[in-house]
């Protein structure tokens, strides 16, 4: 029997996004998990958030030793854009990102929803107080700040993401005839005076983000304990569902379900990196690229 | 908590027949009659006791809506168990379980155990589709049946618990291969893989429950 000669295995080291706690975290074990065992071969991008409520005020929803994760993902790892949004709660049995020796006091995390990415709307809420506005289409928002814990770089990530997610990346089309429209949720009017992702972005000239992502390989100690693959602990979540600023709310959507009309460009013009299903992939995607790559790429 | 098997829900039907609510009831014991409209999905679990076998069930709530049917659909790969659901007074919603069906039966394991749930009985005196053309429907597909209230309770443990007896009766009787992952099915951690053969003594607790108990 003849050897093969080839490449010495690949050997793995974790990246700076492992140590920031931003990939191979709780949530991406958790999906990945046999018990999930979804979006296996994507790369999951990942932070842990504090639900606050009403602009301004910022009140801490959840008690002290609950977090929510948000992460995205990509259906099938060739997209060059994440399409999946990613919720999960934590309960912390020993306080806040505390480490654990033993089962009992490792982190609860439970897996609550799913959401492709083209019914949500990410935006930049608070970029000093680290605030994330999420809108669903059909009008649920989640205000999340981001936890205290994380470095500054994790939260230009999120800049970032939300810029991406917004513009596309470099490698995407240009051809004006492509409808590029991945964060689907139309505009509603309003007086908010939050700060749009525009706005709050910081413009490519500016050298931080850059000297962000250096800094952060340095600060992220931290994290590096999320980063870590104690035995997860999973179970019924006991808690009520995240709760929502119900006042936010523009739309009456349970009184008559049947009859609700979403405003949905989503469903008539999405793109190739917007489909879920792997059967619709009729082209081939423009070019493979993980999200965390993209994300890490200044 | 360690668990014998996990099994994988999906719970599918047209939009404001009671899914979520069906799962809240059974997750939280409670009822909120006004509830978002699901988009993706939405998961709850349970433990539960077959048969002195604790069983983790892993439910995804779907969103019902059509324009969403698409998503859905990437959902069914895996799941062991599916709760068909229709709203009694609402003739549409039963119309179309047909067409819930064949997404069904094309995009998950031919084994599913399909539980076909007329919701909201509560609401008797609106009453759109007789109990009987719900049975009639069940039988001609070779589905389970039950009429359930998520507001009053009635039938939903039965409706959850019933399912997961006849999935763990398929895998008694080896029509289940557990370790094929495609059939909504995982072996518990540090659970022994011996499939357990013939009757077995019922060690029932407090949610482990008869399934002549139609209080509907």
């Amino acid at each position: 029997m003849s050897t093969i000669r080839g490449l010495p295995p690949e050997v793995k080291e974790p990246g700076p996004g492992v140590e920031l706690g931003v990939e191979d975290g709780l949530l991406c074990q958790l999906i990945h998990s046999p018990e999930f065992n979804l979006f296996s071969n994507s790369v999951v991008f990942e932070s842990n958030f504090i639900q606050v409520t009403k602009p301004r005020n910022w009140v801490d929803v959840s008690e002290g030793s609950t977090t929510v994760i948000l992460g995205v993902t990509s259906s099938v790892p060739s997209l060059p854009l994440p399409n999946i949004l990613l919720m999960a709660n934590v309960t912390w049995p020993r306080g806040q990102f505390s480490t654990w020796s033993t089962p009992s006091d490792a982190p609860l995390i439970t897996l609550r929803r799913i959401l492709p990415l083209k019914y949500v709307e990410l935006q930049i809420c608070d970029q000093l107080q680290r605030i994330l506005r999420v809108r669903t289409v059909t009008e649920k928002i989640y205000y999340l700040r981001l936890h205290k814990k994380h470095p500054e770089s994790v939260f230009q990530f999120w800049i970032r993401l939300v810029k991406i997610l917004q513009k596309g990346l470099s490698i995407t089309t240009k051809d004006p005839r492509i409808r590029f429209t991945h964060c689907l949720v139309p505009k509603m009017p309003s007086s908010s005076t939050e700060t749009t992702p525009e706005s709050s972005l910081p413009t490519s000239s500016q050298p931080s983000e850059t000297l962000m992502l250096l800094a952060a390989e340095q600060t992220s100690d931290s994290f590096l304990q999320l980063s870590g693959r104690p035995q997860l602990t999973t179970d019924r979540n006991t808690d009520t569902a995240i709760e929502t600023d119900d006042s936010e709310k523009t739309l009456s959507l349970v009184a008559s379900p049947v009859s609700l009309s979403i405003p949905m460009r989503a469903a008539l013009s999405h793109s190739l990196w917007e489909q879920e299903d792997p059967n619709e992939h009729f082209l081939q995607a423009p070019v493979a690229s993980s999200l965390g790559e993209n994300l890490l790429r200044p | 908590m360690t668990y014998a098997y996990l099994f994988k829900y999906i719970i599918i039907g047209d939009t404001g027949v009671g899914k979520s609510c069906l799962l809240l009831q059974f997750t939280d014991k409670r009822f909120q009659p006004v509830h978002d409209l699901t988009i993706g999905v939405e998961f709850g679990a349970r433990m539960v006791n077959i048969d002195g076998k604790q069983i983790k069930l892993q439910i995804w709530d779907t969103a019902g809506q059509e324009s969403f049917r698409s998503i859905t659909r990437s959902y069914y790969r895996g799941a062991a168990g599916a709760l068909l659901v229709y709203d009694i007074t609402r003739r549409e919603t039963f119309n179309h379980l047909t067409s819930w069906l064949e997404d069904a039966r094309q995009h998950s394991s031919s084994n599913m155990v399909i539980m076909l749930i007329g919701n909201k009985s509560d609401l008797e005196s609106r009453r759109d589709v007789k109990r009987e053309e719900g049975e009639a429907f069940a039988r001609e597909h070779g589905l389970i049946f039950m009429e359930t209230s998520a507001k009053t309770a009635c039938n939903v443990e039965e409706a959850f618990i019933n399912t997961a007896k006849e999935i763990y009766r398929k895998i008694q009787q080896g029509l289940f291969d557990v370790h094929n992952e495609a059939n909504g099915i995982k072996i518990g951690p540090q659970q022994s893989i011996s499939t357990p053969v013939g009757s077995s003594t019922s060690q029932r607790n407090s949610r482990d429950i008869g399934s002549n108990s139609g209080c509907c």
